[in-house]
């Protein structure tokens, strides 16, 4: 009997999808460059469904690709070959709300943004915001390790994540907790990419709304000006709740979009909000715009409306870049602060050697790029251009002491970048982690970690002293 | 020799090896911007005087600290989920005598496993830390810490996983 068969014989009517045209929604993630169709697509709605489904693809060994909303930028949900998706959107449950501790239990299809909906009632919300929290889901932001706008200051996913139950491939259930005595379980499954089991229930820490949140947009003649002033923001001992930088072009794009009073004639725009207290916010407004006393245009909200307004701008940025290009190709790579106005400027330089237009949008606080590369698909070989600008940006945030990808994972997107970032032996480390929980490699397999000989292959690795390590493997 | 390279030879030569402050022998402070709110210790640097340092600057370590005459190795070691937090990398070297890097010095790092996250609690049975670097803040930003509770239930599966994890970044059995 094939997988489908067994799936249809043992799960109620409706759970399992098959067939060119209803498996199409699935045949990618946010990376639609890429398209694979899944022999089927089980949509469990309870977790004895997801148990059942787990132990069948695992006795006739059939891959398993975990799928939340779907909304990911590098692959991670992506189907590969002859696999099944287990699309976990059904169970989308606010299973318990506790406010007075803080807590809420859910289930990992819940949207994002559902969770700071249900607990504002209680003065709380759900603090990580990634720009598709609108869809995104839970289970899919702790697979990825999701960040947004506000991480500097209240954190990544990791942070946020009170325990997690877990599904091995064997269908065993584990419960990881900030609590456990033992080795750091709870924040290995913080990015793991759907490789090392299936999440089914999540306890998420609520943070109080603060009073008063405002936005200080500055305008700058130089990149620099700007890139400096991030530094001193912090060197001056203040943590803004988010810390955002767009260059030229982004502005552009994003005024034509939202017109919301960006300054057109600025090189570079930051914005800067500054969240808590009432009187914390107005000592830390005083503070912030002395030091911003170089900027070209300031411009400080003096309620919500005018707050949501200028965020507005910055959150529209990706579809507005959107409309100055047929396609865009976006890149995560993270670096030291210190090293932004170098970086932007070498972006630059490559912009000009690859003759493709790129906006810059990004998480400054937080040293997390967004190069948005512009390039059009209908024109020969402007794709495989954009990949090479995009896999030289990568390497020069290696280079400069970061990472290869800040919030959107690797997925099958940054596969070869990741030959950059780690040598083999570190990568091997890798791969046996995840032997330990999925022995079989039947949990989103080839995904977030390069095998050793594609980085081979690609003249990526470390070579010490000019000694190839591992010179035992082939290399073709 | 380097004294990275010495602890090197000193695993690829043990059948057996107790990690301690004083075997690791390795301290000091490597790397340290401000503005970048990171600084990146040698495993076997006293608490105190990384405090010290960041003091200067008006920046705290953001989680509960047992004893601040302890390395900050052991402290990592030992370590729960407030110190966890703010781990941004490690480099270790592991039961095969090799060093290797996780994470870094940014903020945001989601290329490949956490294992920099994961190996604190390890207690010194699966590899050397050597060098551990570290998110702070401002001190306005600190607040009162509790010391962690930690539950001390262990599933058997847990305790499966643990052991194979074991076996991963020290195949010998070489830490004891």
């Amino acid at each position: 009997m094939s997988i489908i068969q067994h799936l249809t014989r043992v799960l109620p009517k409706g759970i399992v999808i098959t067939g060119n045209e209803s498996t199409r929604p699935y045949e990618c993630d946010g990376l639609s460059m890429y398209k694979k169709k899944p022999l089927a697509v089980v949509l469990p709605e309870n977790i004895g469904q997801v148990r059942i489904a787990l132990r069948l693809c695992r006795k006739l060994k059939t891959p398993v690709v975990t799928r939340g909303a779907g909304t990911g930028l590098s692959g991670g949900a992506q189907p590969i070959d002859q696999c099944v998706v287990l699309g976990l959107s059904k169970l989308n449950r606010i299973k318990s709300i506790d406010a007075d501790n803080k807590l809420a239990v859910v289930e990992p299809g819940v949207r994002n943004i559902a969770i700071s909906e249900a607990v504002s009632k209680y003065g709380l919300y759900y603090a990580p915001d990634p720009s598709s929290q609108i869809a995104c889901s839970i289970g899919g932001n702790v697979a990825e390790n999701a960040g947004g706008v506000h991480c500097l200051k209240y954190g990544l996913t990791v942070h946020n994540i009170e325990s997690i139950k877990l599904l091995t491939i064997n269908g065993d259930e584990l419960l990881l907790s900030r609590k456990d005595d033992g080795l750091g379980l709870l924040a290995l499954m913080n990015g793991s990419e759907g490789l090392l089991g299936v999440i089914i229930e999540i306890t998420v820490k609520l943070k109080t709304k603060p009073d008063l949140a405002r936005v200080i947009m500055a305008g700058f003649d130089s990149v620099r000006g700007c890139a400096n002033s991030v530094a001193d923001i912090i060197k001056a001992g203040i943590i803004p709740a988010g810390l955002e930088m767009m260059d030229k072009i982004a502005i552009e794009a994003a005024e034509g979009f939202a017109q919301v009073g960006y300054p057109l004639d600025a090189e570079a725009l930051l914005l800067c909000e500054l969240d808590g207290s009432k009187s914390d916010v107005e000592a830390e407004i005083d503070a912030t715009m002395k030091i911003l006393s170089g900027a070209s245009t300031i411009k400080v909200s003096n309620n919500e409306n005018e707050r949501m307004a200028l965020w507005k701008g910055r959150k529209s940025a990706f579809p507005a870049v959107g409309r100055l290009s047929p396609d865009y190709y976006c890149m995560d790579g993270t670096i030291p602060r210190r090293n932004l106005a170098d970086m932007l400027e070498k972006i630059n330089d490559l912009s000009n050697k690859y003759k493709l237009r790129v906006a810059n949008v990004f998480h400054a606080g937080d040293g997390n790029l967004h190069p948005l590369i512009m390039y059009d698909a209908n024109l020969d070989g402007e794709i495989q251009r954009a990949e090479e600008f995009g896999n030289e940006i990568l390497k020069l945030s290696v280079e400069m002491g970061g990472s290869v990808t800040g919030e959107h994972g690797v997925g099958i997107e940054k596969l070869d970048a990741m030959c950059h970032q780690f040598n083999l032996k570190e990568l091997e480390v890798f791969h046996k982690i995840k032997e330990v929980f999925d022995p079989d490699s039947l949990l989103n397999p080839g995904k977030a970690v390069p095998e050793l000989h594609r980085c081979a292959e690609l003249g990526a690795m470390h070579v010490h002293k000019g000694v190839l390590p591992h010179p035992e493997l082939e290399r073709f | 020799m380097s004294r990275l390279g010495q602890l090197q030879s000193i695993v690829k030569d043990a059948d057996e090896l107790h990690i301690s402050a004083e075997m690791v022998n390795y301290s000091g402070v490597i790397e340290y911007y401000p503005e970048e709110l990171v600084i990146t210790v040698k495993s076997g640097t006293v608490i105190s005087e990384i405090q010290r340092v960041l003091s200067e600057n008006g920046q705290s370590l953001p989680f509960y600290i047992s004893n601040k005459n302890d390395t900050i190795g052991k402290e990592y070691a030992n370590g729960g989920q407030g110190l966890s937090d703010f781990v941004l990398g490690v480099q270790i070297i592991d039961g095969n005598g090799d060093l290797l890097n996780f994470g870094g010095q940014v903020m945001k790092n989601v290329a490949g496993y956490d294992v920099s996250r994961l190996l604190v609690g390890s207690k010194g049975k699966l590899a050397i830390i050597t060098q551990i670097s570290f998110k702070v803040l401002p001190d306005s930003y600190i607040g009162e810490f509790n010391q962690p509770i930690k539950s001390s239930d262990q599933s058997t599966i847990r305790l499966q996983i643990e052991k194979k994890l074991k076996e991963v970044f020290d195949p010998r059995g070489v830490f004891i």
